[in-house]
């Protein structure tokens, strides 16, 4: 095995205010590489796992894991950090700035992570250029890639947030839900495409969906009424 | 980041216009309002240097400085001939400028004097009257112009004009019988100078048929043994230089003392300084309406702020996504404000300066103000300063809300 990208160990999250946690979770390994894909019912306390995996709340110490780090160990900045550095996002929707062009959404990517930036670095072509290579492999067209974000389709803009959660080949893509604003031909399409830029740089990618009938293209399939046994397991 | 806030804020453009038009405004006002208010204290103190003393009949110092500096408001009582004759002799009077007011014309104070009036008045830092055209007057009925009225007027040397009796504009008892011709024209000063017509003593006392003249000397009954001819019965105040200004507070007191009538004398530093004082009143209050205008800018530019944030929920969402901490949220917004701020002052001054600069003119021929559009101050770099700090202080209103929003919404895309 070449490693653990995501280890959650006996995890037990509850928001404040609330009498039983909305996540319990025992055990759950994501290996490097893996492309995993998580399904839940809304309120089934998807988003909150995700966030205590993104580092944006913070879990207990040695419940969450992420590339060994103990985020219930680190400080906000240290977690906002590391999720610049090795965690690329996506959205349902909504993933990019309007007011920036295609291309300057991906180049956001390593605004806050000097990680990212000395990977760029390693190679050639300018960051914009990379933004750009990144963009046409994703199907952009050259003029989409400097086209402002709110004139493109949902499809394509999906495409530029993929491209910025790839960028400077961070260890783990996190995707909630990036297709439920796709028809299902570009849904597809677009799996594809973030399978192959995953493949390629032998990135782990957490995919989160309510939709079933994607888990055949994953590698593995969880279901998140499974695995929790909290109050958002059981709801 | 700077540039994240600036790409930010050209995406909400309109309102960021406004919000830059609402600051600009308000700076400009408040740099207006000091500058104004510094340069007008300036030019106030330049009207009048030189001059150790002001004598005249008994009244307030405020009213005889103003009368016969400025030329505003009538004195109710005049001073003699015969205590003018005496003042003047005084020992270690050097040079006395009489000076009879009272009549206009169009409006502009005419001054009867004599030729001591463009020997021995000084304005600014003692700088003497000089004539742009003519020269002095040497006849009764011939008159010297200050700059502005000559341009007013578009009279030119040797031009006709009749003078009224009475300070208003229009005046029933129009002296016609007695044109006077005009010999000179004075540069402009920036002072009340350039607004008064000034004609000999002689000939105001001809318009007033208080001088009769040499074919009728004979029936003209002198009771005082003056070797010179009375030209007016009275004079309104009296200009005095003395040999050394030390003895002004002693002179001052010998001529309020003074037995034969109750004169007044002042010295015109110290009047001018009292009368500034009573006008600090208003100044404070124009320049609190400035500061009120200040802050209701950057009240707009606060409401502006904090009504972006609900729209831009996502786009700190998409920020915290891609690594942005709290702590950046609440710098963008901070960055945001202080650019905004940044242009409106600047624009506020470069406004201010395009007044002054095109606009000095017009406001020194229609409202007498004399401005300059020299560089900024200390002061008003400061008042510059203060508006950026505050701007920022209030920016930490939205900045937080933006930090607290960014903690609790994470990355869930609120809209």
């Amino acid at each position: 095995m070449p490693g653990t990208c995501i280890e959650l160990k006996q995890l037990e999250f509850q928001w404040p205010g609330a009498t039983q946690p909305l996540l319990r979770i025992p055990e759950l390994r994501i290996s490097r590489g893996e492309r995993v894909l998580l399904r839940g019912a809304s309120g089934s306390g998807k988003s909150t796992l995700l966030s205590l995996i993104a580092g944006i709340h913070k879990a207990k110490a040695q419940q969450v894991f992420v590339l060994d780090h103990d985020l219930g160990d680190m400080s906000q900045r240290q977690r906002d950090k590391l999720r610049a550095n090795e965690i690329g996002y996506i959205f349902q929707q909504f993933n990019l700035l309007p007011y920036l062009s295609a291309y300057q959404n991906v180049l956001l990517a390593q605004q806050f992570s000097p990680a990212r930036r000395k990977r760029l670095n390693e190679q050639l072509p300018s960051h914009k250029q990379q933004a750009q290579n990144l963009l046409l492999q994703l199907g952009l067209t050259e003029s989409d890639t400097e086209r402002p974000a709110h004139q493109l389709s949902v499809g394509q803009q999906q495409r530029v947030a993929a491209a910025r959660a790839l960028f400077g080949s961070p260890a783990l893509i996190i995707a909630d839900e990036p297709t439920s604003a796709l028809d299902a031909d570009h849904r597809d399409n677009f799996i594809q495409i973030l399978f192959e830029a995953c493949r390629a740089n032998n990135t782990t990618l957490l995919f989160v969906t309510h939709d079933a009938s994607l888990a055949p293209h994953f590698d593995r399939a969880l279901e998140l009424a499974d695995i929790n046994t909290g109050s958002g397991g059981r709801s | 980041m700077i540039r994240l806030a600036f790409a930010s804020l050209a995406n909400r453009k309109s309102s960021a216009w406004l919000t830059v038009l609402a600051i600009a405004v308000s700076a400009l006002l408040l740099i207006g309002v000091e500058r104004v208010r510094t340069q007008t204290q300036d030019n106030f103190a330049n009207t009048i240097s030189g001059t150790d003393l002001i004598v005249g009949a008994r009244t307030g110092s405020t009213q005889l400085l103003l009368s016969s500096v400025f030329h505003i408001g009538a004195l109710n009582n005049s001073m003699t001939w015969q205590s003018y004759t005496h003042i003047k002799e005084l020992p270690g009077v050097a040079w006395n400028i009489p000076m009879a007011l009272g009549d206009s014309f169009s409006g502009y104070p005419v001054v009867g004097t004599n030729e001591d009036f463009f020997r021995h008045f000084k304005y600014a830092s003692d700088v003497a009257l000089e004539f742009a055209a003519g020269s002095v007057f040497d006849a009764d009925e011939h008159a010297v112009l200050g700059a502005e009225v000559a341009q007013r007027m578009q009279l030119n040397v040797g031009d006709e004009f009749t003078i009224a009796h009475g300070s208003g504009g229009i005046s029933f008892s129009d002296h016609d019988a007695h044109p006077f011709q005009v010999t000179g024209i004075l540069q402009r000063t920036g002072t009340p100078v350039d607004q008064a017509i000034y004609i000999p003593l002689a000939g105001l006392g001809l318009v007033h048929g208080e001088l009769i003249h040499d074919d009728n000397d004979d029936s003209h009954d002198h009771d005082h043994a003056d070797t010179e001819q009375q030209p007016v019965y009275t004079l309104s105040a009296v200009l005095l230089g003395l040999d050394n200004r030390a003895l002004a507070l002693r002179m001052q007191r010998q001529i309020n003392t003074y037995r034969e009538e109750p004169l007044s004398a002042i010295m015109p530093g110290l009047a001018l300084t009292d009368l500034w004082r009573t006008l600090s009143l208003f100044e404070k209050a124009l320049f609190t309406v400035s500061i009120l205008v200040v802050a209701t800018g950057l009240l707009g530019m606060l409401t502006a702020l904090l009504a972006s944030l609900r729209e831009r929920r996502r786009e700190m969402a998409v920020l915290r996504s891609i690594g942005a901490g709290p702590f950046t949220i609440f710098g963008l917004l901070v960055s945001e404000a202080f650019m905004l701020a940044l242009a409106g002052v600047s624009i506020g001054v470069l406004m201010l300066f395009a007044v002054l600069h095109f606009g000095a003119d017009w406001l020194l021929l229609h409202t007498g103000l004399l401005l300059r559009a020299t560089p900024l101050t200390i002061t008003e770099w400061s008042l510059v300063g203060a508006i950026l700090v505050a701007a920022i202080l209030l920016s930490f209103i939205p900045a937080w809300r933006a930090y607290r929003n960014a903690l609790a919404d994470g990355l869930t895309i609120r809209l």
